[in-house]
């Protein structure tokens, strides 16, 4: 018994809750929106109504509860009132989030209810392909909010409902440590008459060899329960990964080699014919150079034309909704359709669940990866940089795909993707010792698509490009000046698929882009303390996406928003 | 430093075994759908006739030049029932135009001549083909009434005795399934009864409908007419059950679910409702039942019909044909 377990009582004391006492405990945010739009269109429009005033206050309230040491419960509520509601009328009563966890006999952690939960970047992993360059100033406040509406943070976690269990063993020799995990969520009920109850589960098992070495087998699975429905025809959706890094520390630097590959099976029970199945391989190599604070990496991928794993290929966003911020506009009521912007405009066009169908993306937005890394039919180079100065003065990333189609779509064919993204971080407040927090932030994200032929039809040639400037200069203590510069252009065409319910594609429709929408913003955010902030922000909007129909808007919003 | 080279030179094999995928395209051929349009075989069918009673099946062939959204219209040149069968593709195929007697709007087919029409999007081509219904298919439930009998000693009704009174079943060719149907049409002005008619389980010999006990699985059917002009017609269904089994159904003490359709179309239509979906209704607003609250399908002793019409909008009028019960899913006339 020289291999005896450590069960890990350093791990388990981390999750030791209620240390300061309380068995009781309020959690929670509150937050209050007032804004008023006025919006004018280029086509003639008496019938939309310019002018728009709304809001909401809502309190998101959870109590906490610590019966012991090693358990916790939180139930939370929300009570949301429209702007103008009161008695009964706008009011809306939801309950927001309910867990248990805890961690039982001092080794198994566990929590049932809610879980927020991941695995790795192709089984399990809630990617953020839509949203391409990062924020600061007025965006990032938009961007908190549409985060917390959806439970989104920033570890790529999926909200779902279910169970989760982990824990770990430690050996004294060869091996340091083999972590367990393992989930199970339930994706839809079935409707006790042809749709059967279907379930999203897996879990994996990390080995850590040494500081070295670590490798991990990770595993999920979507499938309906037989019997739950009169329907005895199953989905399932296999996904098997092998996660490993490989590194080599030293004083000055630290090399590294990490990497994810897999497969994956899509069939149902009764339909073995339209089984899909594929397989993919991401590694890459990394050297960090430790006094120069700069870390470089360079990788191949190659994501199958068949690969599917919805758990890692789910979108935030359907972009087959409608915006709910001026609907429709000119006097023949034309659907407004999503625009860059609304991404950030809008909480409620995010979603918190794993869709088993491929869901809608907007080429003009992510055509490279609409999926994240996960997305299928890519393969190629990539490289990325990342540098930070010991003062943290300057927080660079740049990365750049360039990747091709494994299979053509329609055609024999490959579409060719180039896909650059930088984001610069200015911290002028470290660099002059101020006190006061004075940041610029820069951002770039630069795609083009290519697909040449010698039929006019097959030929694609799509470039868009997203420029982000972000300010915020504190000018008094706790009152912080913001600005930004939102910036979006496209131009060229694609041919995007269309798909049948099973993810097929069946025909074709050409999308002709040309054109570009910014919008400009300020504003002045208040911190009370470090939750509690309010912030009034002025913003205009151009889009000129389609010349025809170019709209503009400007909006005023107060924001106020607590957390507790 | 020699692991990580083995390590880079597996991943680099991995990535060397991949399979080369130039022989394959993912979903139509982008030549084939914008190329030339031409028919390189005409529409036929896979027999001359029919008989969907036996249940026998009839397929179309045909075969174009390029991927092509195409429609397959299928029309009964008696009764007017059409069945319309759509896709995309470059051939008509067994698997994509099998029709085993169904219609997509009404009335029904009947033992009758139909005619076969093959159109395309965008292309002026028209292809014809005849196929002949030996007989009509028939729908799996528990048909309550089709009136093919005319009316049933075992149902009761009330007509009120106001002006232009038509209640009775009529046998003509507008008939949506079979040749008969029931007609409702009056005028009342004192109330917003017209007509009832109450279809008891007992008029086909049963205690109770016999229907699955599970509510989500029994589907209530009935095609109603409407006139288009007139649109102030309601007709109002109650389903009473007998939950204690003793025989009567006790309005104080036992579920009645009911539902309110506003007849405001023209033609005949199909109405499908899931039995668990009915809700109990008291004067036309959602109410909490007056017995266990259950859906008991099972325990249906019988479907109330009501013809309702604001009593200050004058002459009312529709029709009712093929009241029927399925099971697992709605009627697939």
């Amino acid at each position: 018994m020289k291999f005896f377990i450590l069960l890990l009582a350093s791990f388990t004391s981390l999750l030791t809750f209620a240390q300061d006492g309380k068995k009781v405990q309020f959690v929670g945010g509150a937050r209050s929106l007032i804004s008023h739009s006025d919006f004018t269109s280029d086509a003639e429009d008496t019938v939309t109504a310019r002018k728009n005033t709304g809001g909401y206050a809502l309190i998101d309230l959870g109590i906490k509860i610590n019966p012991n040491a090693n358990t916790e419960i939180l139930g939370m509520l929300r009570i949301k009132n429209a702007f103008g509601g009161f008695w009964g009328s706008g009011v809306t009563f939801d309950v927001r989030q309910l867990y248990v966890k805890g961690v039982a006999g001092n080794v198994l952690r566990y929590q049932i209810g809610n879980i927020d939960y991941k695995l790795s970047p192709y089984t399990f992993y809630n990617h953020n392909p839509d949203l391409l360059v990062q924020t600061s100033g007025t965006n990032k406040i938009k961007e908190e909010v549409l985060n917390y509406e959806s439970f989104y943070s920033n570890k790529n976690t999926w909200r779902q409902q279910g169970a989760a269990a982990d824990f770990a063993i430690q050996f004294p020799k060869f091996v340091q440590e083999i972590k367990f995990n393992g989930f199970i969520t339930r994706l839809n009920p079935s409707n006790l008459s042809n749709i059967l109850e279907r379930l999203y589960g897996g879990g994996n098992i990390t080995l850590t060899q040494s500081k070295y070495f670590s490798i991990a087998y990770n595993h999920v699975s979507v499938f309906d329960l037989k019997q739950t429905a009169n329907n005895n025809d199953a989905y399932r959706n296999n996904v098997n990964t092998l996660t490993y890094e490989l590194k080599f520390d030293q004083e000055k630097y630290k090399v590294s080699v990490d990497g994810e590959s897999g497969f994956s099976s899509s069939f149902s029970t009764q339909n073995n014919e339209g089984k899909l199945s594929d397989y993919f391989v991401n590694a890459k190599v990394n050297l960090e150079l430790k006094k120069a604070g700069l870390k470089l990496h360079v990788g191949y991928m190659d994501n199958g034309a068949d690969f599917r794993s919805f758990g890692a290929q789910s979108k935030r966003i359907d972009f087959n909704q409608t915006n709910n911020f001026y609907e429709r506009y000119t006097n023949e009521q034309i659907v407004r359709p999503l625009s860059n912007y609304d991404l950030y405009n809008d909480p409620t066009l995010y979603n918190a669940s794993i869709s088993t169908k491929i869901m809608a993306y907007n080429p003009m937005i992510n055509n490279v990866l609409p999926y994240g890394t996960a997305t299928f039919n890519r393969r190629g180079l990539y490289a990325g940089a990342h540098f930070s100065d010991k003062k943290k003065i300057i927080l660079a990333d740049l990365s750049y795909y360039r990747l091709s189609e494994v299979r053509g779509q329609g055609t024999f064919e490959l579409r060719k993707f180039n896909y650059l993204n930088s984001n610069v971080r200015f911290n002028f407040s470290n660099l002059m010792k101020w006190k006061k927090q004075q940041v610029l932030q820069l951002g770039i994200a630069y795609q083009t698509t290519k697909r040449t032929s010698e039929f006019d039809f097959e030929k694609i040639d799509l470039k868009t490009l997203t420029l982000h400037t972000g300010l915020e200069l504190e000018v008094i203590k706790d009152l912080t000046l913001l600005g930004n510069v939102y910036y979006f252009n496209t131009n060229g065409n694609e041919i995007m698929p269309i798909r049948n319910t099973v993810g097929d594609i069946i025909n074709f429709y050409g999308v002709v882009a040309g054109g570009d929408e910014y919008n400009l913003s300020g504003g002045l955010k208040f911190n009370f303390s470090k939750d509690i902030y309010l912030a009034a922000i002025f913003e205009s909007n151009r889009n000129s996406l389609n010349d025809q129909l170019a709209y503009r808007y400007k909006q005023v919003m107060l924001y106020y928003i607590m957390k507790f | 430093m020699k692991k990580a080279l083995t390590f880079i030179g597996i991943v680099a094999v991995l990535v060397a075994c991949r399979k080369k995928e130039l022989d394959k395209i993912d979903g139509p051929s982008l030549q084939d759908l914008n190329g030339q349009f031409s028919v390189i075989t005409s529409l036929a069918s896979s027999k001359d006739s029919v008989d969907f009673s036996a249940s026998e099946t009839v397929f179309f062939t045909a075969e174009f030049s390029k991927t092509i959204a195409w429609k397959l219209d299928i029309i009964g040149l008696t009764s007017g029932a059409v069945k319309t069968i759509e896709g995309t593709g470059n051939a008509l195929t067994e698997s994509v135009s099998l029709w085993a007697g169904s219609t997509t709007s009404l009335p029904l087919f009947k033992s009758e001549n139909c005619k076969v029409q093959l159109t395309f999007t965008g292309e002026t081509d028209t292809l014809v083909d005849y196929v002949k219904v030996l007989q009509p298919k028939t729908n799996a439930g528990y048909v309550v009434a089709d009136f093919e009998a005319g009316f049933n000693s075992g149902w009761t009704y009330f007509i009120q005795s106001g002006a232009d009174m038509d209640f009775q079943v009529k046998s003509d060719i507008t008939a949506p399934q079979g040749n008969a149907y029931y007609n409702l049409a009056g005028t009342v002005d004192w109330d917003w009864l017209i007509g009832l008619v109450n279809f008891k389980a007992t008029a086909g010999g049963n205690p109770t409908f016999p229907l699955n006990s599970n509510p989500n699985n029994v589907y209530f059917n009935v095609m109603v007419w409407g006139d288009g002009s007139l649109t102030n017609s309601l007709v109002l269904f109650q389903f009473e059950e007998d939950e204690n089994g003793d025989g009567t159904f006790t309005a104080a003490s036992e579920d009645q679910y009911a539902v309110e359709i506003p007849v405001n179309w023209s033609g005949w239509k199909l109405i499908s409702l899931k039995y668990s979906d009915i809700p109990c209704l008291v004067n036309g607003q959602p109410a909490a039942p007056n017995g266990d609250g259950v859906h008991n399908s099972n325990k249906i002793k019988q479907v109330n019909m009501l013809h309702l019409a604001n009593p200050s909008s004058g002459y009312a009028k529709a029709k009712l044909d093929y009241i029927i019960f399925t099971e697992n899913g709605p009627l697939n006339p």
